[in-house]
C-alpha cells in the first residue's frame, strides 16, 4: 500500500477472493480515516465487497485490481481500476444485474446491491481499463438547526469569498429567501457546503458591506473540464437596481475567464439572474416526488470566441441540432452518421450517474452494440422501479458512434432537449425520457 | 509504455494553466461562418500594412538568404534603434514579437515564490507567462478604467520582483501621465523592476503622455517594451524589443533567446524606424475611424470606452461572445472582452472607413 498524498490511499491486489478481507478492511479503515461515520463507512465497505467479489469471479486469472480511496472532505470516493481484456462489459449495465427470477442469485446482483449502498456510481473507460468509482457522502445537520439573520438593503457592498461562518450564514439566507428549485440539494446542509468549498469543489462569493452584512451571493462548480455550472445569484431583500446581481455575475466571470472553462450554465435560475449576460439554452422538465413537474429554463454563456466545429448527428435529430445551432448562432458543419450495415458489437454498454437525492440519473454511452434499444428499455424500466423520475442521456456530437444511439433513444421515449456547446469532445445533446412516450 | 504517466511529469502550475488557442485561419473561419469575406478588427493590426520602405525591404529579400541564419541579436536593427533614441545598441534586446521579451524579463528576475503585479483588466500575456513559469501573479483592479498606482504599490511584498504597466492600457486606452509615471517610479525607488509596455506608443497624441524611453537613463530599474506589430504593420513577421539601462539589459540578456527573430523581420523593421509619414497617415485614419465610430455608436445608444490607441471598447446589452458570432456571420471579426474580464464588451480595431461602416452595420443588426 502506498500513500500518494494526505487524502488518498492506494492498494493494488490480485483479483482473487483470498484478498477479499484485505480489500474490505482497506475500504473501511480508509473511509473512516477520511471522516465517514460508521453507517456510511459500512455502506461503502459493503458496496466495495460486492464489487471486488464480482471482479474476482469475472476478471481474467491473475489480473490486477488497483483500489484507491480518496477523502474529498464531504465525501469519500472508492475507485477500482482494472483491465477489461477478456471481460464482458455488458454486465456493467445496471440493468444486466436485475434477476430474471426471484430466487436467482446471479453474479450481477452484487453490482446492483453495490449501487444501492452508495450515493454515486459511475465508471469511465480508459483505453483497456475500466475505472469504476463509488462515492459515499458524510452526513450533516440540516440548515433548520440554525438561526437566520435578518437581511436589509445594503448601502454599499463589495464582492468577496466568505469565511466559513459567513458561508453558513449565507446558506441559511439562501434557504430562507429563495425557492427550493433554485437551490442545490447540498444547500440543505451548511456544514457540507463549507466542506465542499474547502476542498475546492465549489466556489462561493458573497456581496457584503463593510460591517459584514450579507446582501447576496453566488455559487459555482466545475461540471466536467470545460463547463462551469453556477447557482444564483441569490439576493436577500436587495433592490434589483443595486447592481448586486450584475456584480456577482461579473465577479464569477472574471474568476473563470482565464481558466479552461469555455462556457457557464445555470440550470436553476433565480428571478434575479441578469439575463443580458446569457443566452436561453432551452428547458428540462424536473418531475417531483410528490407529483407535478417544473420546466426549468437553462441559461448559458459562452466564454470564448467560437472558432467553428465539425459535429456528427443522426439524420433523425438533424433538424433539432441544425435549428439549435441557428438559434444559438454557433458555426457548425454537421455531418450525418448512417448505418450502412457494418458489423458492430452484439452488446451495448451504458453507464449511469445516479443522484438519488434529486431523483435524477444521467446515462452515458460506453459501448455501442446491436442491442442498444433493449438496453435502454431495460434501463428505463429499472430506473422507474427505483423511483428515479428524471432520466437523461448525454450524447457527444464529437463522437460519431454516440450518434448511433439516436434511433434507440427516440424509440424508448427520449427526446432531445438541450444542446450544450463544447461540453464534451464536441457539443453535447441532452435527451430526456418522457414517460409514456416509448414506441 | 506501461509506466508512462504524463500526469506525474507535469508541474502543477502547468496543469493549472490553460493554453491559449489562437483563432483559426481566416479561410477556415469564413467556411464555418458562411460569410464571403472577413474584416479583421480583432487584433489591432494596421490595415495600411507596413511602411513603404519596409514593403520594399520585404520584396527585395532574396530567397537564397533564407538558407543563412539571421543576425542572432539583430545587430543592424539595434544600431538603428540606438541612433533613433540616442542610446547604446546594447541597451536593446530584440524578440520574436514583444510577447517574447515579456518572457525574457520574467525569467531573468523571478523564481518560484516570487510574484509580479499587474492589473486585472489588461493585456493577458504578463499574467500568462508568469503563471506558466510558476510565478505568482497579483492582480489589481483597474480604477476608473486605468491602472491603479496606489493599489499596485499596496500589493508589493518582499517577493515582488516586477510591476507591469500597459501604457496606454489595452483594452481601455487609458494612460498614466508623465507626472504619474514619474511619481510611481519614485515611489518604487529602484527596489523593483518596472516594465512599461508601450505597444501602442506611436498612436498616442495626448501631450502629457510620457515617453518611457526618455526616462531610462534616470531610472535604472525601468524596462520599456515596443513592438512593430501595431503601428508598423509587421505583425506577421513578429518583431518587438525591450530597452533599458545598460546594467539592467545585461542582466536580462541571460535569458534572451538569440536567433529567434528572422532576417526579413529585422530588415523590414529597420526600414520602418524612420518612416514618420506612415505614422501620420495611420494616425489620421485612426482619428477619422474613431470619430465615425463614436458618432454611430451614440446613435445606436451603445456606450463605449475610447482612449488612446487604435481600438475602442463597446459595451453591449448582451453577451459579447454571442455578438462575436453574430458579427462573424456578417464577415466582421472583433475581439470579445470576456477574457479581459470585461464581460459584455467587445474591442474593435480602428480601420479603414469601409470596414468601420461594415462593422457598424453588422453591429446594429446584431444587437437588435
Amino acid at each position: 500500500m502506498e500513500t500518494s498524498h494526505l487524502t488518498e490511499v492506494k492498494l493494488t491486489l490480485q483479483a482473487d477472493l483470498i484478498f477479499l478481507p484485505l480489500a474490505t478492511s482497506f475500504v473501511e479503515q480508509s473511509a473512516r480515516a477520511f471522516g465517514l461515520g460508521e453507517p456510511e463507512a459500512l455502506g461503502l465497505t459493503l458496496a466495495a465487497e460486492e464489487i471486488f467479489a464480482y471482479l474476482c469471479r469475472a476478471a481474467a486469472p491473475g489480473s490486477e485490481v488497483q483500489m484507491h480511496c480518496t477523502g474529498r472532505g464531504y465525501y469519500v470516493e472508492q475507485g477500482f481500476l482494472f483491465e477489461v481484456r477478456n471481460f464482458n462489459m455488458r454486465v456493467f449495465n445496471l440493468t444486466a444485474s436485475v434477476p430474471t427470477c426471484e430466487l436467482a442469485e446471479t453474479d450481477e446482483t452484487g453490482l446492483l446491491i453495490a449501487s444501492r449502498m452508495v450515493d454515486g456510481f459511475r465508471f469511465i473507460q480508459k483505453d483497456k481499463n475500466l475505472h469504476l468509482i463509488l462515492t459515499k457522502e458524510k452526513t450533516y445537520p440540516s440548515f433548520f438547526d440554525l438561526p437566520v439573520p435578518e437581511a436589509r438593503p445594503l448601502n454599499e457592498f463589495s464582492v468577496r469569498p466568505p469565511d466559513s461562518e459567513e458561508l453558513k450564514m449565507f446558506v441559511n439566507l439562501v434557504n430562507e429567501h429563495h425557492l427550493a428549485q433554485t437551490i442545490p440539494m447540498s444547500f440543505n446542509f451548511p456544514g457540507k457546503v463549507v466542506d465542499m468549498v474547502a476542498c475546492g469543489d465549489f466556489f462561493v462569493e458573497i456581496a457584503a458591506d463593510r460591517a459584514g452584512h450579507i446582501g447576496g451571493g453566488l455559487i459555482w462548480h466545475w461540471d466536467g473540464i470545460r463547463l462551469v455550472e453556477f447557482y444564483g445569484p441569490y439576493l436577500f431583500n436587495q433592490p434589483l437596481e443595486s447592481g448586486m446581481a450584475q456584480s456577482l455575475i461579473e465577479s464569477c466571470i472574471g474568476a473563470i475567464a482565464r481558466t479552461h472553462a469555455v462556457g457557464m450554465i445555470n440550470r436553476n435560475p433565480t428571478r434575479e439572474l441578469p439575463t443580458e449576460y446569457f443566452d436561453p439554452l432551452g428547458s428540462l422538465t424536473f418531475r417531483q416526488r410528490g407529483g407535478g413537474a417544473l420546466d426549468m429554463m437553462a441559461y448559458y454563456r459562452h466564454l470564448e470566441e467560437d472558432p467553428g466545429l465539425l459535429v456528427w448527428a443522426h439524420p433523425s435529430i438533424n433538424a433539432f441540432v441544425a435549428d439549435e445551432y441557428q438559434r444559438l448562432v454557433f458555426a457548425r458543419e454537421i455531418r450525418l452518421v448512417r448505418d450502412q450495415g457494418e458489423s458492430t458489437s452484439p452488446w451495448s454498454v451504458i453507464s449511469a450517474e445516479l443522484d438519488r437525492g434529486s431523483s435524477r440519473v444521467m446515462l452515458h454511452p460506453i459501448w455501442l452494440g446491436n442491442d442498444s434499444e433493449k438496453v435502454l428499455e431495460a434501463y428505463v424500466e429499472t430506473l422507474q422501479k427505483e423511483e428515479i423520475l428524471n432520466i437523461f442521456f448525454q450524447m457527444d456530437l464529437g463522437r460519431p458512434w454516440h450518434c448511433h444511439f439516436t434511433p434507440a433513444l427516440l424509440g424508448c421515449g427520449f427526446k432531445p432537449r438541450l444542446l450544450l456547446p463544447y461540453a464534451g469532445k464536441g457539443d453535447l445533446v441532452i435527451f430526456q425520457h418522457e414517460p409514456g412516450e416509448s414506441s | 509504455m506501461r509506466n508512462w504517466s504524463l500526469e506525474q511529469l507535469l508541474p502543477n502550475y502547468i496543469k493549472r494553466f490553460e493554453p491559449y488557442t489562437p483563432s483559426k485561419p481566416d479561410e477556415e473561419l469564413i467556411k464555418f461562418y458562411g460569410c464571403s469575406h472577413l474584416y479583421r478588427l480583432n487584433n489591432n493590426e494596421n490595415p495600411l500594412g507596413p511602411p513603404p520602405a519596409s514593403q520594399e525591404a520585404i520584396r527585395s529579400f532574396s530567397p537564397a538568404r533564407a538558407a543563412v541564419y539571421p543576425s542572432g541579436d539583430a545587430y543592424h536593427f539595434r544600431h538603428k534603434l540606438s541612433d533613433k533614441f540616442g542610446k547604446q545598441p546594447e541597451q536593446f534586446l530584440v524578440g520574436n514579437g514583444a510577447n517574447e521579451v515579456i518572457s525574457f524579463v520574467i525569467k531573468a528576475f523571478c523564481e518560484q515564490g516570487d510574484n509580479i503585479i499587474t492589473a486585472d483588466k489588461t493585456f493577458a500575456v504578463y499574467e500568462w507567462v508568469a503563471e506558466f513559469s510558476g510565478i505568482d501573479v497579483r492582480i489589481v483592479p483597474l480604477k476608473d478604467y486605468a491602472f491603479d498606482d496606489q493599489g499596485m504599490l499596496d500589493k508589493i511584498d518582499v517577493r515582488t520582483k516586477i510591476l507591469f504597466l500597459c501604457n496606454p492600457n489595452n483594452p481601455t486606452g487609458t494612460y498614466w501621465s508623465h507626472e504619474k509615471l514619474r511619481h510611481f517610479l519614485d515611489e518604487i525607488d529602484g527596489r523593483r523592476i518596472v516594465v512599461v509596455d508601450e505597444a501602442y506608443f506611436e498612436f498616442v497624441e495626448a501631450e502629457d503622455y510620457p515617453d518611457g524611453m526618455s526616462l531610462i537613463d534616470e531610472y535604472p530599474n525601468l524596462v520599456v517594451f515596443r513592438t512593430f506589430s501595431k503601428m508598423y504593420g509587421l505583425a506577421g513577421l513578429r518583431i518587438g524589443y525591450l530597452a533599458g539601462g545598460l546594467q539592467l539589459v545585461d542582466a536580462i540578456r541571460h535569458t534572451c533567446i538569440v536567433y529567434s527573430v528572422n532576417g526579413v523581420a529585422q530588415e523590414a523593421a529597420l526600414a520602418a524606424v524612420a518612416d514618420d509619414d506612415h505614422l501620420l497617415r495611420t494616425r489620421r485614419m485612426v482619428r477619422d475611424g474613431k470619430a465615425f465610430l463614436k458618432k454611430q455608436l451614440s446613435k445606436l445608444n451603445l456606450p463605449f470606452i475610447s482612449g488612446e490607441g487604435n481600438f475602442l471598447m463597446v459595451k453591449l446589452p448582451m453577451s459579447d461572445t454571442l455578438v462575436y458570432r453574430k458579427l462573424m456571420k456578417q464577415g466582421v471579426m472583433v475581439r470579445t472582452m470576456t477574457g479581459f474580464r470585461f464581460p459584455n464588451h467587445i474591442r474593435v480595431t480602428i480601420s479603414k472607413m469601409e470596414a468601420m461602416e461594415a462593422f457598424i452595420d453588422a453591429l446594429a443588426k446584431s444587437v437588435q
